[in-house]
């Protein structure tokens, strides 16, 4: 690595990855959960299934504290432009402050004004307005989402800038710069991706109530809705969009897909490695095993095509953390594969109607949900690791963006305290959520009679039925 | 324009204090004004639902700094960088601690989220109390625009000054009285029974005592910075804001004393807002006085981005600011009236 442990870029990069690693563990879950709120508060209000509220009231309160902490971790991401990263600001914050500032005007503003509405404010809403807070919740999270990408996006393909006389950034051409196709690119992956997560978690909890015989209603709709959503997304994850932004690497940083499959010469037919272990300092792959072509495939849509290698760049141009970029990269699309094939599998014995007799594939549905936060980790990283030795690719090195004012002293003593209150967070976090879900859904109502476990006999159409199976069976 | 940009950053500032503000106030009384775990959970319900939003005025701002004055961000980030990671961690656990409190209903657990509550909001009113004063005090600013400051240094308002002297505990002293009294006047506008009894008792000590640490504070001023009068009289800004302010006080008093809670409540608030517009306008258009030279300091039109980027963000930036005004209408028709822990089961679970 150029930044050695003693030079404060050094640790402001690792406080700025390590506070924005642990902040996104909280959005991708709200930003995929989101739509199935949205989902099933309209089916509440369309069917009047109270079936639909019970599972918006349970999950609302998941989504409550997920946001809660998105909320407070994720304002010291914006802080740290100005305290950590102020050369960089100076820089470029008239381009990048744009989309800071969109993001709080039109997308926080939203959905925090109805994120209160939509987890405590049932009773004091109604139905219809309860509905338009669930759908401002989700379309703020995902508006965020899209300012935040644009602004990423920028600085791994810098568009709609021109340079201004005091050799800072300045915005030549707004939409060009909100049209990036880069931004388009990614957050169409990373949308999916969010979804991934968020359907992999309803899945997870609906599978842990049926193997423990509780709220059999509820278990049904999550798993089903989950697996169902979760088989889409992981899939569009893949291709088109995850295969579109292989595409956008190979065009706009050559180096960095050389650098992902750890290639240092360059050649036609050029395989994705299965395993293989990159040695940077011998130049080489070791122990590879690779299907040949692949790469030239995936990135330039021919196997025949050329696909340049590390050895044609100067070294100071690769990226500087070889290694970790390319078993974040290998890591992420060995998840995203998996995923396919779990999902599909699932959703065809869902299909069968052996989804809820099957306790193997549930015991794994239950203890899958782990991986896509992996996934959507090490994707980021490889977004962020592949972009090196730049800040803003091809015009701005990370090196000359750190705060000059600011001692290692002053970061290590920061990221201290952030590690420390992060570690209580967390732990706080996993039990009062491990709690809510031992706890479960509310029981329900019968009228006239006490509460049962809910093991009615209701119908209640999950998204897989309405789309994938239109055969009506009988919940039990 | 950069004058335009100037008050449309700190009017989105002052929103969020006065929005912020309150809440601030609220959780350091939260101990004097509630006694029972019911009452305090109606403290919670009363700042509720909408403390993520009423901090995303500061992530406004902070967003909008980066997009309209992106070497004021630098240099007063980078500069202030120890005191606003304590805020940042004030402010994490601060919503912690509203949303993890209610989880688990017992003694201990709620006792200890307590305690971060009302520690965290008191020290939030400090740090920006603080903050404020370093504004208006300087910073030692160098030619290049740059500051690196340690918490204290001796203590005294010239050269290389520390983030607190006696000056700026002064203002954090001002600050942590009137956001406790503003916060006391919104708990009675919003409860009922004993912690509104006891709040309604709290904002008529506390109002009253801020008005010889105003005193106070503006002879401070004066002595700190003699040569912001001269600019602020030409400044009709200034003007506006001490309007507000008198006519604040007016609405304030005559609340207070009839037991218009909704009364008492706006001239509350405006009475922050006036004082910080007329803050914002004494001090323009110098954004950060330099306590070396100062020539040296940042101004307005010497930290702001090239015309033509502001000129973009300002057909876009309105739009945003009419949306998140018609939330807050949406906002406030939904949730006016006192909270009731029954019904705004905010903090229960």
């Amino acid at each position: 690595m150029n930044s050695t442990i003693s030079d404060p870029a050094f640790w402001s990069r690792f406080q700025f990855g390590f506070t924005l690693t642990y902040h996104y563990l909280f959005p991708q879950l709200t930003m995929g959960l989101a739509w199935f709120l949205v989902y099933w508060k309209w089916r509440a209000l369309r069917t009047g299934n109270e079936e639909y509220n019970r599972a918006v009231r349970f999950w609302a309160k998941i989504f409550g504290l997920n946001f809660a902490i998105g909320v407070v971790t994720g304002i010291p991401m914006e802080f740290q432009f100005g305290t950590n990263w102020a050369s960089f600001t100076r820089y470029s914050g008239g381009v990048i402050g744009q989309t800071l500032a969109m993001e709080s005007m039109f997308a926080f503003f939203l959905e925090s004004a109805f994120i209160g509405a939509l987890i405590w404010g049932e009773k004091r809403l109604g139905p219809r307005y309860h509905f338009v807070a669930a759908l401002g919740v989700a379309l703020g999270s995902w508006l965020s989402g899209f300012f935040i990408l644009v602004t990423n996006a920028f600085m791994q393909h810098p568009v709609g800038y021109r340079s201004e006389a005091n050799g800072q950034l300045g915005i030549a051409s707004l939409s060009g710069y909100l049209l990036n196709p880069w931004a388009f690119v990614q957050f169409t992956h990373n949308q999916m991706a969010a979804l991934v997560t968020g359907s992999f978690v309803v899945a997870a909890v609906g599978a842990f109530y049926v193997l423990r015989g509780l709220h059999p209603t509820q278990a049904k709709l999550y798993l089903r809705g989950g697996t169902f959503v979760a088989l889409i997304a992981s899939f569009l994850v893949a291709f088109p969009t995850g295969d579109q932004q292989a595409k956008m690497v190979g065009k706009h940083q050559p180096v960095t897909l050389a650098a992902m499959e750890g290639r240092f010469a360059g050649g036609r037919m050029a395989g994705v490695a299965v395993i293989g272990q990159p040695n940077v300092a011998a130049r080489r792959l070791d122990n590879p095993i690779e299907v040949p072509g692949a790469l030239s495939f995936l990135a330039y849509g021919t196997f025949a095509s050329y696909v340049h290698g590390l050895e044609e760049y100067p070294v100071d141009a690769w990226p500087d953390n070889i290694e970790l970029l390319y078993y974040s990269f290998h890591l992420m699309i060995t998840l995203g594969t998996i995923f396919i094939v779990l999902m599909g599998y699932a959703s065809f014995q869902n299909w069968r109607g052996r989804l809820m007799s099957s306790p193997w594939l549930l015991w794994v549905l239950m203890l899958a949900f782990p991986f896509p936060y992996i996934a959507n980790t090490v994707g980021w990283m490889t977004a962020e690791l592949g972009r090196q030795p730049w800040l803003v690719y091809g015009l701005f090195h990370t090196r000359d963006g750190y705060s000059k004012v600011v001692s290692s002293g002053d970061t290590i003593f920061t990221l201290i305290g952030f590690i420390g209150l992060y570690i209580v967070v967390g732990l706080l976090f996993l039990y009062l959520e491990g709690r809510e879900i031992a706890h479960g859904p509310e029981e329900e109502i019968v009228p006239g009679g006490g509460a049962v476990a809910g093991n009615r006999q209701v119908l209640v159409p999950s998204p897989a039925e309405l789309v994938a199976n239109r055969k009506a069976e009988s919940l039990v | 324009m950069i004058a335009t940009w100037y008050a449309l950053v700190s009017l989105m500032l002052i929103i969020y204090v006065v929005l912020d503000g309150r809440n601030f106030g609220a959780g350091m009384l939260h101990w004097l004004a509630a006694k029972t775990p019911e009452e305090r959970r109606q403290v919670v319900a009363a700042i509720g639902p909408l403390w993520s939003w009423h901090e995303v005025w500061l992530v406004g701002f902070g967003g909008t700094l980066v997009a309209v004055f992106p070497r004021l961000m630098a240099s007063a980030f980078a500069g202030y960088y120890l005191a606003l990671f304590l805020i940042l961690w004030c402010l994490i656990l601060r919503g912690i601690s509203i949303e993890v409190g209610g989880h688990i209903d017992d003694r201990l657990w709620q006792g200890f989220w307590d305690f971060v509550f009302v520690f965290s909001n008191f020290l939030l009113a400090i740090l920006f109390g603080a903050a404020a004063g370093n504004v208006g005090r300087g910073v030692p600013l160098d030619a290049e625009g740059n500051f690196s400051m340690a918490f204290f240094s001796n203590f005294g308002v010239r050269g290389y000054v520390g983030l607190l002297d006696w000056y700026t505990v002064s203002v954090a002293i001002f600050a942590v009285v009137i956001l406790a009294a503003h916060g006391a006047t919104y708990l009675s506008l919003k409860t009922e029974g004993p912690v509104h009894d006891r709040s309604a008792v709290w904002a008529k000590y506390l109002w009253p005592a801020a008005v010889p640490l105003f005193i106070a504070i503006s002879i401070e001023s004066l002595v700190v910075r003699p040569d912001v009068p001269r600019h602020a009289i030409s400044n009709p800004f200034c003007w506006l804001g001490m309007l507000i302010v008198v006519g604040a006080i007016i609405a304030l008093i005559s609340g207070l004393s009839t037991r218009r809670e909704t009364r008492a409540f706006v001239g509350s608030s405006a009475l922050v807002v006036g004082l910080l517009v007329t803050g914002a306008a004494a001090i323009f258009p110098v954004m950060l006085y330099s306590t070396i030279a100062p020539g040296n300091s940042l101004t307005a039109h010497g930290v702001a981005s090239s015309h033509s980027t502001l000129l973009l963000a300002s057909f876009w930036w309105p739009v945003g600011f009419a949306l998140a005004t018609t939330y807050f209408v949406f906002i406030s028709r939904r949730y006016a009236g006192k909270v009731s822990v029954k019904r705004d089961t905010q903090g229960f679970y």
